[in-house]
């Protein structure tokens, strides 16, 4: 993966409160990085820095890319943009300096990318919070961009309009678009993110991300004949519960590896096991969450 | 630039912020010259210092026009706050100019004067509106919310920053006990007292441009005082 840009060593303090100490991390070409830690942990101000809004106190941002260009969607969606989706974005594209041609075929695209093309005659402030959001990645992609950054980019929208961003964001990484975000939904990082990047006590570590920390394991729950043995596949599981039903028969409740798991259940049911349910075992979900 | 001053002046007009202060100098300057014959340099003093006050007034909601949180992104597009921040001073600069121009042709088109003024006497009337326009922009952008995180203390410091500036012309023998004192406050007084002149001039003394000079330095000055803090809040 070729390195997109390097944050070297960044520091900021506001007033007494040293935010970010000494942070290091490399940013690659067509992955999405989430920023994530507890509110006030100073995720904002680390992508400000790299944005380019706020100055560090020490350190630098090096861009490996020559001309890099970086899309800022910020935390707070404006919620009194007086024009409408296309010119909104026109204004914006010739505030950049793109010509006016490229201009107008560039939203064009977008609107149609963003599923918004219906919308693109109505004033932005009859929009839904959700739409909204959708316009300002829309502004951030109107240059030829390398960076996106989202700071919480699904925030205080409702449910649906959060699954139909996630939609659009999935879409955005399948085109090569490379991302850094803070969120809080573990949803998002699940199935969107490479990199978790966890800023706790002024400092960045590097988190197991959800796809290759989770679903290690699953939990099989099966009836299982009393008369039957368990022997052969005994290798593979690991018994957490074992009760005896009314018609005679046991209920296990099993975790087994995800690797494993294929095995287990043919083994299980050449020996007349019904199975009941089977679910992924996310620990470090639960973990996960402590880091909010 | 041309784009920014654009969507800026659009984003203005749509916010129809500027309906209040317009419509309230039209009145006044209506109601001004609603009685002929007026004498021209008074009437001009009345003017100005009316739009002094309104300028204040335009210059807030000129610089609050745009949602807080679209101001970041604009900026980024601008690709330099300096640059986002000049428009705001440039349309600001532009409607002093145009209302200066107004206030000073108005009562001359509609023949509101005893006599004929002069070509001095619309210079005069001309550099006095305007320089208190850009005086007030000056002082004004100093309460906006770059400098100043409350919306209500925004108001409560232009308003008393205009209105202690005029004050100024009053308390000048005060003032002047406290030496270099004067030079330090915004110099409205200096205007109101060229254009306590008699309407009979005949030729602009020279020293009346050095003194519309010297407010048009000062004015640049407290600007320049604006981008100081705004960088260095930038900074911090």
């Amino acid at each position: 993966m070729n390195t997109l840009m390097e944050v070297q060593n960044i520091s900021k303090q506001y007033k007494t409160k040293k935010v970010l100490d000494n942070i290091s991390f490399s940013i690659y070409g067509e992955e999405i990085v989430a920023l994530v830690g507890k509110n006030g942990s100073g995720k904002s101000t680390l992508l400000k820095i790299i944005g380019g809004i706020i100055d560090s106190d020490s350190g630098a941002v090096t861009r490996h890319v020559q001309s890099l260009k970086i899309g800022y969607v910020p935390e707070i969606t404006p919620s009194h943009v007086l024009f409408t989706p296309e010119e909104y974005l026109f204004h914006m594209g010739k505030i950049s300096g793109i010509p006016r041609k490229p201009l107008q075929e560039k939203i064009d695209q977008l609107l149609e990318i963003f599923n918004m093309l219906e919308a693109r005659s109505t004033r932005i402030t009859h929009f839904s919070k959700g739409m909204k959001q959708k316009i300002m990645i829309m502004q951030a992609m109107l240059e030829e961009t390398h960076l996106l950054i989202l700071d919480e980019p699904l925030s205080g929208l409702d449910p649906r309009a959060q699954n139909e961003l996630e939609k659009t964001l999935l879409s955005l990484k399948e085109k090569g678009y490379s991302i850094l975000l803070t969120c809080h939904e573990t949803k998002l990082l699940e199935n969107l993110v490479d990199r978790i990047l966890l800023i706790e006590g002024s400092q960045v570590k590097q988190l197991e991300s959800f796809s290759e920390a989770s679903n290690q394991n699953n939990q099989i729950v099966f009836e299982f004949p009393s008369h039957k043995s368990l022997d052969s596949v005994l290798s593979f599981i690991q018994i957490n519960q074992m009760r005896t039903l009314n018609n005679g028969n046991q209920e296990l409740t099993v975790t087994v590896k995800s690797r494993d798991t294929d095995k287990a259940l043919l083994a299980l049911l050449q020996h007349e096991a019904s199975i009941k349910e089977l679910m992924p075992l996310n620990s470090k979900k639960e973990q996960f969450h402590t880091h909010f | 630039m041309m784009s920014l001053l654009h969507y800026q002046f659009s984003n203005y007009i749509r916010t129809y912020k500027y309906l209040p202060p317009f419509f309230i100098f039209i009145l006044c300057t209506v109601v001004n010259y609603a009685f002929v014959p007026n004498p021209i340099l008074d009437s001009y003093s009345f003017t100005s210092t009316l739009l002094f006050l309104l300028m204040g007034w335009f210059t807030v909601t000129i610089f609050h026009a745009e949602d807080e949180g679209q101001k970041v992104i604009t900026i980024l597009h601008a690709k330099g706050q300096n640059v986002y921040f000049v428009t705001l001073y440039l349309i600001c600069i532009v409607i002093g100019f145009c209302l200066s121009c107004v206030s000073v042709l108005y009562p001359i088109i509609i023949g509101a004067f005893g006599e004929r003024p002069s070509l001095w006497h619309i210079i005069l009337g001309f550099l006095a509106h305007f320089s208190l326009s850009i005086l007030a922009i000056a002082l004004s952008a100093i309460f906006t919310r770059e400098l100043v995180k409350n919306r209500q203390n925004s108001w409560w410091g232009v308003l008393s920053i205009l209105i202690i500036s005029l004050a100024i012309a009053s308390l000048k023998s005060v003032i002047l006990q406290v030496k270099g004192l004067l030079w330090l406050l915004p110099p409205v007084h200096l205007s109101l007292e060229m254009m306590s002149s008699d309407d009979s001039i005949n030729v602009i003394p020279a020293g009346f441009y050095w003194q519309f000079i010297w407010i048009f330095i000062y004015s640049i000055l407290v600007i320049w005082l604006y981008f100081f803090i705004l960088n260095r809040k930038k900074k911090m």
